[in-house]
């Protein structure tokens, strides 16, 4: 039930939480410093080492097919229709014609994304929640604060539990939740007003439960569990400093002299998510389709 | 006689491997009263959950009436079996007892007047007079379930299911359970019960279906069920207090298994007790 967190024995999950932390802040300064589409996509592939290495290749592939879309979305959408674009790349039926500036505007957003999102995923499935409280303590974040920041991400499973039951509840009353979509927004009313409440009781309950355990005391406390800064994680950020200051370099002396972004490169990242769009559609169609010959639910 | 819910070599796997229910049959028939008894993890509410359709068997076929689970919306199988879940908070929402009750049939788009007729029963089944602009958040514990319940059971579905329904109740609620669960009967429907109240299966005199580790292990009456030691003990059952007592004692019928104190009693009184007055200490 512990947000999405992954245990998993590896060399990223035993890192400092605030070497993690320090690592995501690196990636979206990367992001914004690695102005350009091809380096991005550098970026990107870089990271998926890491991704490997902390064992969570396939919670991470789930996960990022949500931000996938929005890269399918804003490539295609500015591609077209960005008033940026001058030059033509190539065009697709209907006379819509994909521009070269607008093509890169929209790489390197949807890129940047993609980078910042994965580094975020990588830092939260790696991180037990409570160890992510703790280093923040140790950053002399108040303790009520961070404890703020855990509890969220500990009562997100939890609401998404109760809402599966108050789903089944309510279809248990007659409810018809595969109707029109008007039926399906009405029905937001008899989901949501029992989620609120129970929600709410719970949290109410909460604060008596961390009364009881004396959360309000004053004074310094101790963490459960201890987190150490040690030589892999010194390592781990030199590697980082040397990396940011290539990257700085890159930028301030050889960007003019580098002409990586190409217009087959361009096309290629646009036609390649579009290729992972489409099978995630085919794969969400044949589910459903499993589900109506299973059964219409 | 056809029984009107047929569960046929029922599976049930859920998503992430765990078997909630490994190949179950269980027909129940018009007018029965079954209870359903388990340890926690046993399976159980697996079970009665598809009864409406709320999960559909992975393998094996679940028959409500001539409805097949697999082919029918939850909606339209609720219509037919009610279930009342444990915590009322995930059920009622409403401002009022009356919006409660009627909640069920407008979902169902049923008439105007349909509608008040089946509102109207289940506030002479409940005796909710009093109660019907009362804000269901307002009422204690037990009135909210019974109002959860009453407004399951105002669309007249012909069964009515039952996820402990005396769990954290007083001894007063959990009499009024009791009487419920006879008046449901009487009003002709079929009662599925989920409990691990022992007492309140003794005194409904019911089927008994034990669960134990996602199998069926026991299905008969209560009063079999309950002096056989062996099922008891494997299910980690134990019988009410009274059984117990009186198959410990050679005194009583040998052959007969006792559910109440009141059917001791009766005993006593008809062999003519001499040394026990029944009735004199009160
Ligand atoms: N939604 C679910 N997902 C996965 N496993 C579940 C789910 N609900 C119940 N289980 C598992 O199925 C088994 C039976 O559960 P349940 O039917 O709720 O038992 P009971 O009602 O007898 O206590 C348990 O081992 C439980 O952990
Ligand atoms: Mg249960």
């Amino acid at each position: 039930m512990n947000s999405l967190y992954m245990p998993k024995d590896s060399l990223i999950h035993s890192l400092d939480p605030r070497t993690k932390m320090i690592f995501v802040i690196f990636v979206v300064i990367s992001s914004f410093i690695l102005n350009d589409p091809a380096l991005q996509l550098l970026l990107l592939v870089a990271l998926f080492p890491l991704v490997l290495l902390a064992k969570v290749v396939k919670p991470y592939l789930v996960s990022i097919q949500f931000l996938l879309l929005f890269a399918v979305l804003i490539m295609t959408v500015h591609g077209i229709y960005n008033p940026i674009g001058v030059t033509p790349v190539f065009e697709i039926f209907g006379g819509l014609t994909f521009k070269y500036e607008s093509m890169v505007y929209a790489s390197v957003m949807s890129f940047r994304i993609l980078v910042i999102g994965t580094a975020a995923v990588l830092f939260v499935m790696t991180t037990h929640p409570s160890d992510m409280a703790s280093a923040l303590v140790k950053w002399k974040v108040p303790h009520s604060f961070a404890f703020i920041l855990l509890s969220t991400f500990q009562i997100i499973p939890i609401i998404a539990r109760e809402a599966k039951i108050v789903m089944e509840a309510q279809q248990a009353r007659c409810l018809d939740v595969k109707g029109s979509i008007i039926q399906r927004v009405k029905n937001l009313v008899p989901m949501f007003a029992p989620l609120f409440i129970i929600t709410f009781m719970k949290v109410h309950q909460l604060s008596y439960v961390l009364e009881c355990r004396a959360f309000s005391r004053k004074g310094t406390k101790t963490s459960l569990r201890e987190t150490r800064i040690g030589s892999l994680d010194y390592s781990f950020l030199i590697g980082m400093l040397a990396i940011l200051a290539f990257e700085i370099y890159v930028k301030l002396f050889a960007m003019g002299s580098l002409h990586l972004t190409t217009d087959a490169l361009l096309t290629y990242s646009l036609i390649g998510t579009w290729i992972v769009f489409g099978f995630m559609i085919v794969k969400f169609l044949y589910k459903q389709l499993q589900g109506k010959i299973g059964g219409a639910n | 006689m056809e029984p009107y819910i047929s569960v046929k070599n029922v599976s049930h796997v859920y998503p992430g491997g765990v078997t909630a229910i490994k190949d179950i049959n269980l027909d129940i028939h018009e007018g029965e009263i079954v209870a359903i008894l388990g340890s926690n993890g046993s399976g159980k509410t697996t079970l009665v959950k598809h009864f409406n359709g709320l999960l559909k068997p992975t393998t094996g076929e679940v028959k409500i009436g001539d409805l097949n689970t697999r082919k029918e919306r939850i909606s339209k199988l609720s219509s037919h079996v009610g279930y009342v879940f444990q915590n009322p908070n995930h059920q009622t929402f409403l401002p009022s007892v009356r919006q409660e009750l009627a909640y069920g049939c407008k979902n169902l788009k049923m008439s105007e007047e349909e509608t008040d007729t089946r509102v109207q029963r289940a506030i002479e089944l409940f005796q909710l007079h009093d109660r019907l602009d009362d804000n269901p958040f307002d009422l204690n514990s037990s009135q909210r379930k019974e109002v959860a319940m009453a407004s399951i059971m105002a669309v007249s579905p012909k069964v009515i299911v039952l996820d402990e329904p005396t769990t954290g109740q007083d001894h007063k609620g959990c009499k009024r359970v009791l009487e419920l669960v006879k008046m449901f009967k009487e009003e002709g429907h079929i009662v599925v019960l989920i409990t691990h109240d022992m007492h309140l299966i003794g005194e409904l005199n019911c089927r008994t279906v034990v669960m134990n580790q996602s199998e069926k292990i026991a299905d008969d009456h209560a009063s079999v069920v309950f002096s056989d030691k062996n099922i008891m003990a494997e299910a980690g059952l134990q019988p009410p207090q009274i059984t117990h007592f009186a198959n410990e004692i050679s005194h009583f019928d040998p052959n007969r298994t006792y559910l109440t104190v009141e059917s001791i009693l009766e005993w006593m009184e008809a062999n003519q007790e001499e040394d026990v007055k029944v009735g004199t200490r009160s």
